[in-house]
């Protein structure tokens, strides 16, 4: 006992104890406690307890994956507020978007808010696949984290294509109808795929309650779990990829410095800052809400969603099994296989992989942007197999051959590369990718901008009303 | 030192990020209220704009241009109506009134109209101004369909006096020019709307069941109970007309040559029709092809009423290639292309040279015959662009002005800065 007259502990406050409730041991006030705050938290424990300083620069991440997972929230919190506002059968599903425009604080905001963030999220998780793929960060031990994350991509484009039909506008209705009318050019299973999506012959009240019960329960439940092992698997594969060569080239250990603050505090500034970014938007830019949906009624020309105009282009220029189903069903397997080719893990971390790689890849860019148009030119105006070889199938007529016409010239080109430059497989791979992704892209800019009236070609400032 | 300044930067922009946020929501905020207002009134104003051009397809025909009620159809521009409750006013154009000519109009009752649409019903009469829909009735060329009278040829009508009881048969023509002939036709041969009564199964019915219908209406159809507007001796006298119909020599009661009006609303959507579903067989400027005739030709143009154009598209001509439009198209807009067609008549050639039909193949091996027609010697030249069709306008390869060089350019250049750059950092690593 000391002789110290005992003082009677004063009464922790209310506060205090809810301070230490959530915080056992106090802030840490050294790195030791920061580490451990991090090993003991569920949702720190995404990181290691330390980092190495070189991945804490951004210009190599560009934070994309940070900034999906943002959208994410984003779309997670105003979705559930928008459950609130919606009843998915028409033509109330109309009438509550109205009554939420016109008659909910803030009503439109939080609309806004989820339109955009979900078109940005498909542009992120575009550019994030694009980062992974130039940085050849899906090498092995990262293959199965890949093939994650390109599932996730595609279940994105899901939950924005059921998500487009939900405001029941003419917009709406007519993209969905374009969308899905791409299914039932499947073989064999077609027709019996698009009545179950569909439920029934056409987008009607039934198509309604399937799009929105997958779009609310099932597509964001596979998400949510898998974007939780997705950010789990970067951890257990060992974080950000690295350069190989600074690894080796340095005797020393690599700097590495704690988690909390340096790498937190950076994650926070950049989600305020893409907070603020997207509320400024939405604030802005209201999101597109045409008049009720009409199934008498098809506007001129009916689109699909942007982010499908590359492939309804492409249905322009082929027949559908091969615009809507060969060639992107090889592209998505393509994708998916990747890291299962290219496993050459001397160049991981990288960007284009080696100087030669970065030539490839303008090389790449450039020709698509130069041989795109040209071909869509030409294939409108001057080339008309079906006419020329009339007693041949529509298939070889106006599959096999335009096809042979693009790809000759490309396995021709990478040939080339390989003989001449001593180009390796993965800048071959990188070439080919870099030429069909810009392919894509000028595809769907021409989709969206060029295509007016019955899909025909017009000068976006020149495009007649119809 | 260097982590700290990085630490500040970091500070300030999130900083920078959160005022940011907070202010922009608070300014967002004190709008609030006043976009709510915007945004009602936006909706409502896009609502009535939809229902009066339903009003006008449906409605007006009965209920009048400005609803102001025809004949026995009660008017809508009645005050009374706007404080009407709004499951009443639901529940009336939804299902119809029992022994009235009001139909149900809900598609679940077997009507045309969603509930979506009814709702906007409701909306114009409680809110919409009628006059603005008289004007949209009118553009929209319905307004010959409100009951148009006519006046029976004198001469005919005075040979009727000398029938047995000729001064009934006269009382009841005058009733069936001024009050039927809107819907049951030129001397009673009937319409698109309501049954002919110059007919021997109509002859056939009994003076009761006769009298009935014409009294009370026949529930469930257009017919409108005539005993609120006609007194029981002119109902009587109209049941006298329509027993001894054979007796009254043909054309006493004329169909009217009324012209459809025409605005440039109607023009451009006829213009527009015509180029979509016309075109291609009576060529883009009526010239015809040698699939079908000219249209843009004297001849033709001063020869036929606007009323005998309506009825040839409507119906088709049985045994050529002319189908039948009246299932595919409104009536609005076949008069649409009506009143298009009339605008040439001014300028309309004694003898027009049909088209060749120009086939595909690059632009500049076209005919371009199909492009530039009889523009120069008809005087069609001077259309406005929103009137031409769309297959002569700007199209690519066609055209050349500033935008598409730069667009060219830039995308070209910025190619080749690539592919050269690509080209020369290769051969330099040889």
């Amino acid at each position: 006992m000391t002789e110290q007259t005992p003082q009677p502990d004063p009464e922790p406050s209310v506060l205090d104890r809810m301070r230490e409730r959530l915080v056992p041991d106090g802030m840490p006030s050294d790195d030791r406690g920061r580490m451990r705050m991090v090993m003991d938290s569920l949702i720190l424990h995404i990181h290691p307890a330390k980092v190495e300083v070189s991945t804490l620069k951004w210009t190599y991440t560009w934070g994309l994956g940070g900034l999906a997972g943002l959208l994410m929230m984003i779309l997670g919190v105003t979705g559930i507020i928008l459950i609130n506002n919606y009843t998915p059968s028409a033509p109330q599903a109309y009438l509550d978007i109205l009554e939420l425009n016109s008659n909910v604080w803030f009503g439109e905001l939080i609309r806004n808010l989820h339109h955009w963030s979900a078109n940005l999220l498909i542009v992120v998780s575009v550019l994030h696949l694009i980062r992974v793929f130039v940085t050849g960060a899906y090498r092995p031990p990262r293959e199965l984290n890949w093939l994650i994350g390109v599932a996730m991509l595609l279940l994105v484009i899901g939950a924005n294509f059921t998500g487009y039909l939900l405001p029941w506008d003419q917009l709406a209705y007519w993209a969905i109808t374009v969308g899905t009318s791409i299914i039932s050019y499947i073989p064999l299973i077609g027709n019996w795929l698009s009545r179950l999506i569909l439920g029934g012959p056409e987008v009607g009240a039934n198509t309604l309650l399937n799009f929105y019960s997958m779009h609310i329960s099932f597509i964001p439940l596979l998400i949510f779990g898998l974007m939780s092992y997705h950010f789990w698997r970067v951890r257990k594969d060992g974080g950000l990829t690295l350069p190989k060569k600074a690894e080796s080239t340095l005797d020393v250990k690599p700097e590495r410095v704690t988690t909390i603050p340096h790498l937190v505090r950076r994650e926070f500034v950049f989600a305020i800052v893409w907070i603020a970014i997207i509320l400024v938007f939405a604030m802005l830019v209201p999101a597109p809400l045409e008049g009720i949906a009409n199934p008498d009624m098809s506007p001129n020309p009916a689109k699909a969603p942007w982010y499908f105009m590359g492939l309804q282009e492409l249905l322009l220029h082929f027949h559908p099994l091969f615009g809507a189903i060969i060639l992107p069903g090889f592209a998505i397997l393509a994708i998916f296989l990747l890291p299962f080719f290219d496993i050459n893990l001397a160049s991981v971390g990288v960007y284009f992989r080696s100087q030669r790689g970065r030539s490839l890849t303008l090389l790449g860019i450039g020709l698509a942007l130069i041989a795109t148009p040209i071909w869509i030119l030409l294939d409108e105006y001057v080339l008309n197999w079906n006419a020329w070889l009339p007693t041949w199938d529509m298939l070889i007529s106006n599959g096999l051959i335009p096809l042979a016409v693009i790809l000759l010239p490309l396995i021709f080109l990478d040939e080339w590369m390989h003989k001449t430059f001593q180009a390796d497989t993965e800048e071959r791979v990188l070439f080919i990718a870099a030429f069909l992704f810009i392919a894509f892209i000028v595809l769907t800019v021409i989709g969206i901008f060029f295509r007016g009236p019955g899909m025909s070609l017009n000068w976006p400032w020149a495009m007649p009303v119809h | 030192m260097n982590n700290t300044r990085t630490y500040l930067i970091e500070a300030l922009i999130g900083l920078g990020a959160t005022l940011i946020i907070v202010t922009t929501l608070g300014l967002y905020m004190l709008n609030e209220s006043n976009r709510i207002n915007e945004a009602q009134i936006q909706v409502l104003s896009a609502q009535l704009d939809e229902s009066i051009t339903l009003y006008a397809e449906n409605c007006s025909v009965c209920h009048g241009l400005k609803g102001e009620g025809i004949g026995a159809t009660p008017a809508l521009n009645n005050p009374a109506l706007v404080t009407m409750a709004f499951d009443d006013l639901y529940k009336t154009i939804s299902r119809g009134r029992f022994d009235t000519a009001m139909p149900a109009w809900s598609k679940e009752d077997g009507g045309p109209l969603s509930d979506y649409q009814i709702e906007e019903m409701i909306a114009l009469i409680q809110y919409g101004d009628w006059n603005v829909t008289g004007e949209r009735v009118v553009n929209l060329g319905f307004a010959p369909l409100v009951p148009f009278t006519t006046d029976p040829d004198p001469v005919l009508l005075a040979e009727v006096a000398n029938l047995p009881d000729g001064l009934t048969l006269q009382t009841a023509i005058q009733i069936f020019a001024s009050s039927c002939v809107a819907c049951h036709g030129a001397d009673g041969l009937g319409s698109g709307i309501a049954p002919a009564l110059n007919d021997p199964l109509v002859r056939a019915k009994t003076t009761d069941e006769l009298t009935r219908t014409i009294t009370f209406g026949n529930a469930g159809t257009l017919m409108a109970g005539w005993n609120n507007t006609l007194t029981t001796d002119e109902i009587n006298a109209m049941v006298t007309l329509v027993q001894r119909w054979d007796e009254v020599p043909a054309g006493i009661i004329p169909a009217p040559d009324i012209p459809i009006p025409t605005t440039a609303e109607s023009i451009a959507l006829g213009s527009n029709l015509y180029t979509a579903n016309c075109s291609r067989c009576h060529g883009p400027e009526g010239q015809g092809t040698p699939r079908a005739p000219s249209l843009n030709v004297k001849g033709l143009l001063t020869s036929t009423s606007d009323q005998a154009l309506q009825q040839i598209i409507t119906s088709g001509v049985p045994g050529t290639a002319m189908p039948t439009w009246g299932d595919r198209m409104t009536d609005a807009e076949i008069q649409a292309i009506v009143g298009f067609i009339r605008q040439w008549e001014a300028t309309a050639p004694e003898v027009a040279t049909p088209v060749r039909t120009g086939g595909g193949g690059p632009p500049w091996l076209r005919s371009t015959t199909a492009t530039q027609s009889t523009t120069g010697s008809t005087g069609q030249g001077d259309v406005s662009p929103a009137l031409q069709p769309i297959a002569q306008q700007a199209r690519p390869l066609q055209t050349l002005d500033w935008r598409i060089l730069v667009l060219a350019g830039a995308g070209l250049s910025f190619a080749f800065t690539l592919i050269a750059t690509g080209f020369s950092s290769l051969r330099k690593k040889e």
